[in-house]
């Protein structure tokens, strides 16, 4: 067991870590926002606990509160984000479709410049020797793993309410359910900063675990990669997510042997599922289970 | 600042401009007839330079497959240059036929054809990476021929610089503009063209195969970007496979900026970038990517249909 978890702790610590980002996406897209904002909240997370725990400024915070300091971290984190998404969702949200995408991009590409220039985030270098909640990195699991855990259910629970069904209907039409008096702007909203504030603790807790911090977190690449979780897993269903970075983030660890050209084979992967499984994993298993229940049920809506 | 730094700026960001408006314009075409961002863009931009950089020079490095290779017949800029384009443009068509045509088949969302093209930049661009490695190439400085550098002359005490490569960049462009300006507007092609981007649907039924008119569209979006990726290279060297990365985000700015699907808001978008970046100050020149990203959030917060493009009416 030991042994297991010496090879597979970081990956599997990993794959929840990404799939809590991939959920970070999954919010504004159940209410059908194309937003792919999450690494710039989780790059401000990240950078927040960077420097709570090694700027000289913060010392005797860390002296007062030891172990202590981390939660707190994670609450700043989630509140700057939270602030923030305010700030950019308010008027990003007016946008739809790929318009909104690309207002996102620009926004992760603005946070990325910006951390690669200031000083207090280390510029280009960014922040290092950020000190550890726990001795190996398979102990990461236990904040990890309790807050996807309490993400999934606060998901679950949050689609069988009124929340849940007005991001339901916005996302299947936006007039028609602000004629029912669903107010769109606020739930657009909601979704967009429960996205961000979840992005922003998730950075703050993997500072710590990945020890450094720099512009390279936050990139185009990383909003791509989350949606691709998302799309691939299936954006109909909260697992979606979790199936989906349990699979594409274990890929390259698989394919590791074909070392430079893993990355092919995921870019592969993606053109594949979105050609042949538009409904993701979860929607294919979904149409499997009611192919075989009856027949002739029309596949689906759009994704 | 002064005359002379004013022109200076003035002629560099016209220059890069004009590159961006050509890139930009790839993107362009494929959104005026599809209505979808083709995000692999960048990546045949980036595909194209190291294509021209193989015909023209053909040394390459001490990475990859091909390390060490020296490819023996050189061909002449010019040429290695057309070449270089024209194969950008056929990889260009091989993604539609892959990645956009068995989507668009099958009824699949929008959404979808980005993480699609995604897909196929993330292919080509650590295809290229395999196959090359990541290390820098430059092309040699006489790659255009026996030609001066520079062109330097003074107003007053201070010295303006041209880079013989800026005007050429800006003679190929301006020349690339206006034949395919030419090509869209008076040519049957170009209004058969104009005939699918309008309605497909219709089109179809006055009997012009819209499909084939879609790689026609790609084929020429893959050129532009072909050719983008060359001219910056020989600029500025091939910066390793992920330099189109950058180039493909900035080249998204130009065209939101311009209006998405306006072929003259391209243009005047690419013009303005390249001024804009043109004319940072030296001193914040590390925050030169972010003026564009923020000039993209402001546009679409003010006016998301760009400078040049038409308000749509929306139906959700």
């Amino acid at each position: 067991m030991a042994e297991f978890l010496n090879n597979y702790g970081f990956l599997i610590v990993t794959v929840v870590q990404q799939a809590l980002l991939g959920m970070s996406l999954y919010y504004p897209l159940s209410a059908g926002q194309l937003s792919l904002a999450s690494p710039g909240f989780y790059a401000l997370g990240g950078y927040i606990a960077a420097i709570i725990g090694t700027a000289e400024l913060f010392a005797p915070w860390r002296d007062l509160l030891g172990k202590a300091v981390f939660p707190l971290e994670w609450i700043i984190a989630g509140v700057a984000s939270a602030l923030l998404s305010l700030v950019i969702g308010l008027p990003a949200l007016r946008l739809r479709g790929i318009y909104l995408a690309l207002a996102t991009i620009a926004f992760v590409q603005i946070v990325r410049v910006i951390s690669l220039n200031l000083s207090i985030t280390g510029g280009a270098i960014g922040i290092f020797g950020i000190p550890q909640l726990f001795e190996s990195r398979w102990g990461y699991i236990w904040i990890f793993g309790p807050l996807l855990a309490a993400t999934l259910l606060f998901t679950w629970r949050l689609e069988q309410g009124r929340i849940g069904r007005a991001f339901r209907a916005i996302r299947e039409d936006e007039l028609a359910a602000e004629a029912m008096g669903i107010n769109p702007t606020r739930y657009k909203a909601q979704a967009f900063i429960i996205g961000g504030t979840l992005a922003g603790v998730v950075g703050a807790m993997s500072a710590p675990f990945l020890n450094t911090w720099n512009a390279r977190q936050g990139t185009f690449d990383a909003s791509i990669a989350y949606l691709a979780y998302v799309l691939i897993g299936g954006t109909r269903s909260l697992w979606g997510a979790l199936l989906g970075a349990a699979l594409l983030a274990t890929l390259p660890e698989i394919l590791r042997p074909l070392n430079d050209s893993r990355l092919i084979i995921n870019g592969m992967v993606l053109v594949i599922v979105s050609i042949y499984l538009p409904q993701g994993i979860v929607g294919a298993l979904a149409r499997l289970r009611g192919a075989g229940k009856k027949k002739g049920v029309p596949a689906g809506g759009k994704t | 600042m002064t005359t002379a730094q004013f022109l200076q700026n003035l002629l560099n960001g016209i220059s890069i401009g004009s590159v961006y408006a050509i890139f930009a314009l790839g993107y362009t075409l494929v959104f005026s007839i599809l209505g979808i961002i083709n995000f692999a863009h960048g990546a045949v931009f980036t595909l194209g330079a190291y294509l021209t950089y193989a015909m023209a020079v053909g040394q390459f490095g001490i990475n990859g497959l091909l390390s060490g290779l020296s490819i023996p017949v050189q061909l002449p800029f010019p040429v290695a240059l057309l070449l270089g384009c024209i194969l950008s443009g056929l990889v260009s068509v091989l993604i539609e036929r892959l990645a956009f045509r068995p989507l668009r088949n099958r009824g699949g969302d929008a959404l979808l054809a980005l993480v699609s093209s995604l897909g196929v930049a993330l292919v080509t661009v650590n295809a290229i990476q395999y196959f090359v490695g990541s290390e820098i190439y430059s092309f040699p400085p006489e790659i255009y021929g026996d030609i001066k550098p520079a062109i330097t002359f003074s107003i007053g005490e201070s010295v303006v610089v041209i880079r013989t490569v800026q005007v050429i960049i800006f003679g190929v462009c301006m020349a690339v503009l206006v034949s395919l300006g030419f090509l869209i507007a008076r040519t049957r092609f170009g209004k058969a063209l104009r005939a699918v981007a309008e309605n497909p649907a219709t089109a179809s039924l006055l009997g012009i195969s819209v499909n084939r008119f879609i790689l026609y569209t790609f084929f020429l979006s893959g050129f532009l970007g072909g050719l983008a990726g060359s001219l910056v290279g020989t600029s500025f060297g091939v910066a390793g496979p992920y330099f189109g990365v950058t180039y493909g985000l900035q080249g998204i700015a130009v065209i939101v900026l311009g209006g998405l699907g306006s072929i003259p808001g391209s243009v005047l978008g690419g013009i303005i970038i390249g001024l804009i970046e043109a004319f940072v100050p030296p001193d914040y020149s590390a925050y030169k990517e972010a003026v564009s990203f923020a000039l993209l959030f402001l546009i679409l917060m003010v006016r998301p249909q760009g400078l040049l493009g038409q308000s749509q009416i929306q139906k959700v």
